[in-house]
C-alpha cells in the first residue's frame, strides 16, 4: 500500500497520519486538537444534536426553542471540526503523496511560512468571520430552522414542545383562505410602494442634484444645506409631525394649505387611496436627500472637458444630459439605488408610524397600507405565531434577494468587480 | 501490514464506544432535590414601573415574619410575560410578578404561571369581576392587585357639574350644541373595540358567549347580534353627524383626542385612569365621572381591565411566593398600596372605604367597574382586536354599515381564531 493511502487512513483518528509521516509536532498538534475537541464539546454536539433532531421529549425539562438553538451551534461547532478534521485528512495524503514521490515531507518552518504568506489575510479576518458567524448566521440559520417548526402560542415552553412540521406552514399561507388574499393584496401594495416611492426620491434627489449643480446657480453651499435638513431630522420623528399634518379635521395641510387654495379637504388617514399618496410623498421628502448628496459627488466627478466636446459638436442641453451625465451617474450609483428599492420593500418604520398600516379595509387583516413586513409584524405579533412570522420572512427574504441579484447582475458597476 | 491491524482495531474500538454513548439527556435523579432545600430563602418580585414604593413596607414586614429575603426589580408590567419567557428557563426569572388578566389566558397556555391554591375565603374579599379575571377554566392562576376602566372626563370650564348630562343621549344633544369643526362637546374613540364596547355590550351585544361556569365559549361570537349591530348605529351617528371629527379615527386617534381635551377643545373625552396624571400636569381643570348611561337606560359595559400578582411556574419557592401574593393582595397591604400609587384596589370592602371614596377618580373607577364587563382573558381575544377596530373604523369612515361591517368581523376573527387556534 502506497503512503499516500495509509496516511490519511490512519488519520481518521487526527494525528495518526502525520505521526506515521514522521511529523511529530503536527501530529501532536492535531491529537490535542482533536482530542480536545471531543473532550469539550462532546456534551454539547450530544445534546445539540439530539435536540435538533427531537426537540425535546419531556416536559418540563426540555425546552424546544433553548434545544433548537443548542443544536444549531452544535452544527456549527462540528462544521469547524469537520473542517479542521478535513484538514487533517488531506495534510496527511499530501505528505504521503509527497513520500510516495520520494519527495522530503513539508517541514513545520516551510509550512508556517506558507501559513503566513498565502493564508494571512484568512488569520487576519478569522476572528471577525467568527463573530460573523455568531452574530448574522446563527440567527438567520435559527430563524430559518423556526419556519420548519409548530412554535407558537399552543407549542410554546414549559407547558408544551414544538416539532417539526417540515413545509405545513408554508403550504397554510397559500391554503387558508384569510391569508392567501390578503397575501396577494398586500404583495400588489407592496411592490408598487417599492417602485413608485423608490423612483420618486431617486429621481427627485438626481434632479435637484442636477440643478443645484448648474454653474449658473449662484449660493451652491446654502441651497444643498437646505436639501439637506429633512436628512437632518430623525426619521421618525418626521413621520410623527406628517402624521400629525396629514391629519383629516385637524392637520396643517387640509386646513390651512388646500384651504388657502381653496381645495376641499382630502381623506388622507381614512381613505386607502390618499393614505397612499401621502405615504409616497413623505417618503419622496425623506428619502431624497441621501440621493442628492450621493449624485453631488458624483456629478463633481464628470470631467468638464466631456461637456465642452459636446458643445463644440453642437449637442443640446438634452443630449449632454443624455448622453453624458444620465450614464455616469447610473454607472456609479447603481449600487445605491438598487439599496433604495430593497429598503423601501421593507421599510416597516414609515408605515407602522404614519397609521399603522390604515386605514381599515373590510374584512382583512391588513390595513389599506400595509406592506409585507407590517403586515408579518400585525399577524404575528398579535398572537405569539412565531413559525408564520418565520415562514413569512423566508418568503420575503426570498424576494428581496432574487430582485436584488437581479438588478446587480444587471448594473455594470458590478461586472467589472467581478 | 500486520501493525495496521493494531490500530484499525483500536479505531473500530473507538468508533464503537462512542456510538455507545447515549444520547440526549440523561437523567441524574441523584443530589438535585437535595440541593434546592438548603438553598438560602430568596424571592425575586417583578413589580410595574413606578410602582415598587407601594409595597416596599409590605416587602419589608414580609420579610420580617418570614425570615427570608425578597428583591423588587420594577419593570413594565405589560411585558413582564415576554421577559418570562426567557429569564424563566434561564434561572433568573422572578417568583412573583404582575401581568394584566388579559394575558392570563395565554401566560396559562404557554405554562408560565402556576395555579395558586387559594382558600375561598381569601377569594372572597375581592370583587367578583376581579376574582374572575384570575381565572382559567376555574382554576385560580393569580391574585387581584388593582382594577381599570375606562372613565367620562370633563373640562370644568367648559361645563358645570350640574350641567353634565347622565345619558348619552344628553351628551349627544349637547355635542349637536357645541360642535362647530374646531370645538367638539363629546368625544371618545369609538373607531377601537377596547371604547366601542362599553356601548355595544350596553345593548346587548358581546365578543365571547360564556357558559354557566364564567369559562368563554370561542365559538361564540356576540359582536354582529342584533344588540352590537344596534349600538354601532348609534356610534356611527356620533361621525356622520361631525359631532366627532374624521380626525380621530385611526391609529393617531389617541393623541388628537388627548390633546383636543387639554387645549379646552372637547368638553368631556372617554379615557382611562391612567390620564389623569398627564391632564393634571397640562393644568386642566377637569373632573371625572362614571361613563353615562345608554338610550335603552343602561349603563355603558366598559371594558375593565385588572392587574394582578402570579407566580412564576419556573420558581424555585413556589410556596413561599404564593404565600407572598397572598399576602402582598391583602386588605391591609391592598390598601397601603392604593394610598401611595392611587391604582384602584380589587378589594371589595375598600370600595366603600373613605380613602377610596374621598378620591373623585377612584370613585368613578369604583362605581363604573360595578357595570363593566371584564375583558376575556382567553388567547382567542387576541384575533378580536384588529378586525374589530377595522370594522369599527370603516363604520365611523362611512365606508360600510355596521351589520355588513360587524358581520366581516365575525368572520375574519372566526377565520383567524380557526387557523391559529383550531389544530390545538
Amino acid at each position: 500500500m502506497q503512503h499516500r493511502t495509509i496516511a490519511p487512513l490512519l488519520s481518521i483518528i487526527p494525528g495518526l497520519g502525520q505521526f506515521y509521516n514522521k511529523q511529530w509536532v503536527k501530529g501532536l498538534v492535531f491529537l490535542i486538537l482533536g482530542a480536545s475537541f471531543v473532550v469539550a464539546f462532546g456534551d454539547l454536539l450530544n445534546m445539540g444534536f439530539w435536540g435538533l433532531f427531537t426537540l425535546g421529549t419531556e416536559v418540563p425539562r426540555d425546552n424546544s426553542i433553548f434545544l433548537l438553538a443548542e443544536g444549531i451551534i452544535a452544527l456549527i461547532v462540528s462544521a469547524f471540526g469537520l473542517g479542521i478534521y478535513y484538514w487533517n485528512l488531506k495534510d496527511a495524503y499530501k505528505n504521503g503523496k509527497l513520500r510516495d514521490e520520494n519527495f522530503p515531507v513539508t517541514s513545520l518552518k516551510s509550512e508556517y511560512q506558507n501559513l503566513i504568506g498565502q493564508g494571512y489575510p484568512y488569520l487576519i479576518s478569522g476572528p471577525s468571520l467568527f463573530l460573523l458567524i455568531f452574530a448574522v448566521i446563527f440567527p438567520i440559520l435559527f430563524s430559518f430552522a423556526l419556519a420548519f417548526t409548530n412554535y407558537d402560542l399552543y407549542h410554546s415552553p414549559p407547558a408544551n414542545l414544538a416539532d417539526w412540521v417540515g413545509l405545513e406552514t408554508f403550504a397554510e399561507i397559500f391554503t387558508v383562505d384569510i391569508w392567501r388574499s390578503t397575501f396577494f393584496d398586500v404583495l400588489a401594495w407592496t411592490v408598487i410602494w417599492t417602485l413608485v416611492a423608490s423612483s420618486l426620491q431617486v429621481s427627485l434627489g438626481v434632479f435637484l442634484a442636477i440643478v443645484v449643480n448648474q454653474k449658473e446657480v449662484r449660493f451652491k453651499k446654502f441651497f444643498r444645506t437646505i436639501l439637506v435638513l429633512p436628512w437632518a431630522v430623525p426619521g421618525f420623528v418626521t413621520i410623527l409631525i406628517f402624521a400629525g399634518l396629514f391629519n383629516d379635521s385637524f392637520g396643517a395641510i387640509n386646513n390651512d394649505i388646500l384651504a388657502f387654495f381653496g381645495m376641499d379637504p382630502i381623506p388622507w388617514m381614512t381613505d386607502e387611496k390618499w393614505a397612499r399618496v401621502a405615504l409616497i410623498l413623505m417618503q419622496g421628502w425623506l428619502g431624497f436627500p441621501y440621493i442628492f448628496i450621493v449624485t453631488t459627488g458624483v456629478l463633481q466627478s464628470i470631467p468638464e472637458d466631456l461637456y465642452e466636446a459636446a458643445t463644440i459638436d453642437g449637442a443640446s442641453i438634452f443630449a449632454k444630459f443624455k448622453n453624458i451625465t444620465m450614464p455616469m451617474i447610473l454607472i456609479a450609483m447603481a449600487p445605491i439605488i438598487i439599496t433604495q428599492f430593497t429598503f423601501n420593500f421593507n421599510n416597516f418604520n414609515i408605515i407602522y408610524l404614519f397609521n399603522g398600516g390604515g386605514p381599515a379595509v373590510a374584512g382583512s387583516t391588513a390595513g389599506g397600507t400595509d406592506i409585507l413586513v407590517s403586515w408579518i409584524y400585525k399577524l404575528t405579533m398579535q398572537s405569539s405565531q412565531y413559525s408564520l412570522a418565520a415562514a413569512l420572512t423566508i418568503l420575503l427574504s426570498i424576494f428581496v434577494i432574487g430582485i436584488a441579484l437581479w438588478q446587480f447582475r444587471r448594473t455594470n458597476s458590478f461586472k467589472e468587480g467581478a | 501490514m500486520k501493525k495496521y491491524k493494531k490500530y484499525f482495531s483500536l479505531m473500530s474500538g473507538v468508533a464503537l464506544s462512542l456510538s455507545l454513548v447515549a444520547c440526549g439527556p440523561q437523567d441524574d435523579a441523584k443530589g438535585s432535590d437535595t440541593k434546592e432545600a438548603d438553598k438560602s430563602k430568596e424571592l425575586l418580585v417583578w413589580e410595574d414601573v413606578m410602582k415598587g414604593e407601594g409595597i416596599k413596607d409590605a416587602i419589608a414586614k414580609f420579610e420580617k415574619e418570614n425570615d427570608v429575603k425578597v428583591k423588587m426589580v420594577e419593570k413594565q408590567y405589560t411585558k413582564q410575560i415576554e421577559d418570562l419567557r426567557l429569564d424563566g428557563p434561564a434561572g433568573t426569572g422572578p417568583d412573583v410578578l404582575t401581568m394584566p388578566s388579559d394575558q392570563i389566558g395565554t401566560a396559562v397556555t404557554e405554562g408560565l404561571i402556576k395555579e395558586l391554591d387559594v382558600d375561598d375565603a381569601t377569594q372572597g374579599i375581592y370583587t367578583e369581576a376581579a376574582m374572575d379575571a384570575q381565572k382559567v377554566e376555574g382554576k385560580v392562576y393569580g391574585l387581584p392587585k388593582a382594577v381599570e376602566t375606562t372613565m367620562l372626563y370633563y373640562n370644568k370650564d367648559l361645563i358645570s357639574e350640574d350641567q353634565l348630562p347622565t345619558t348619552l343621549e344628553g351628551w349627544y344633544d349637547y355635542s349637536k350644541g357645541v360642535a362647530n369643526g374646531e370645538k367638539f362637546g363629546f368625544l371618545a374613540l369609538f373607531d377601537q373595540i377596547y371604547y366601542a364596547n362599553s356601548v355595544l355590550s350596553g345593548y346587548g351585544g358581546y365578543i365571547f358567549g360564556q357558559d354557566d361556569n364564567g369559562s368563554y365559549d370561542p365559538t361564540d361570537i356576540g359582536l354582529n347580534n342584533a344588540g352590537a349591530v344596534e349600538g354601532a348605529q348609534y356610534i356611527q351617528k356620533f361621525y356622520k353627524e361631525g359631532l366627532f371629527p374624521a380626525g380621530i379615527v385611526g391609529e393617531q386617534g389617541i393623541n388628537v383626542i388627548e390633546s383636543l381635551f387639554t387645549e379646552g377643545k372637547a368638553t368631556a373625552i372617554i379615557s382611562g385612569p391612567w390620564n389623569i396624571e398627564p391632564f393634571t400636569k397640562a393644568g386642566v381643570n377637569f373632573g371625572v365621572q362614571k361613563l353615562p348611561e345608554l338610550g335603552n337606560g343602561k349603563n355603558m359595559q366598559a371594558f375593565i381591565g385588572v392587574k394582578s400578582y402570579n407566580v412564576s411556574s419556573y420558581s424555585k419557592n413556589p410556596e413561599l411566593a404564593e404565600k407572598f401574593v397572598e399576602f402582598i393582595s391583602n386588605e391591609e397591604n391592598s390598601k397601603t398600596r392604593y394610598e401611595i400609587t392611587k391604582e384602584v384596589p380589587a378589594v371589595a370592602s375598600l370600595a366603600n372605604d373613605p380613602v377610596v371614596t374621598e378620591s373623585p377618580a377612584a370613585k368613578a373607577v369604583a362605581e363604573q367597574s360595578k357595570f363593566s364587563v371584564l375583558m376575556p382573558n382567553i388567547p382567542q381575544m387576541n384575533e378580536v382586536w384588529a378586525p374589530a377596530d377595522s370594522a369599527l373604523q370603516t363604520i365611523a369612515t362611512g365606508k360600510a354599515q355596521p351589520k355588513e361591517a360587524l358581520n366581516q368581523a365575525v368572520e375574519t376573527i372566526k377565520g383567524q381564531i380557526e387557523a391559529k387556534h383550531g389544530k390545538k
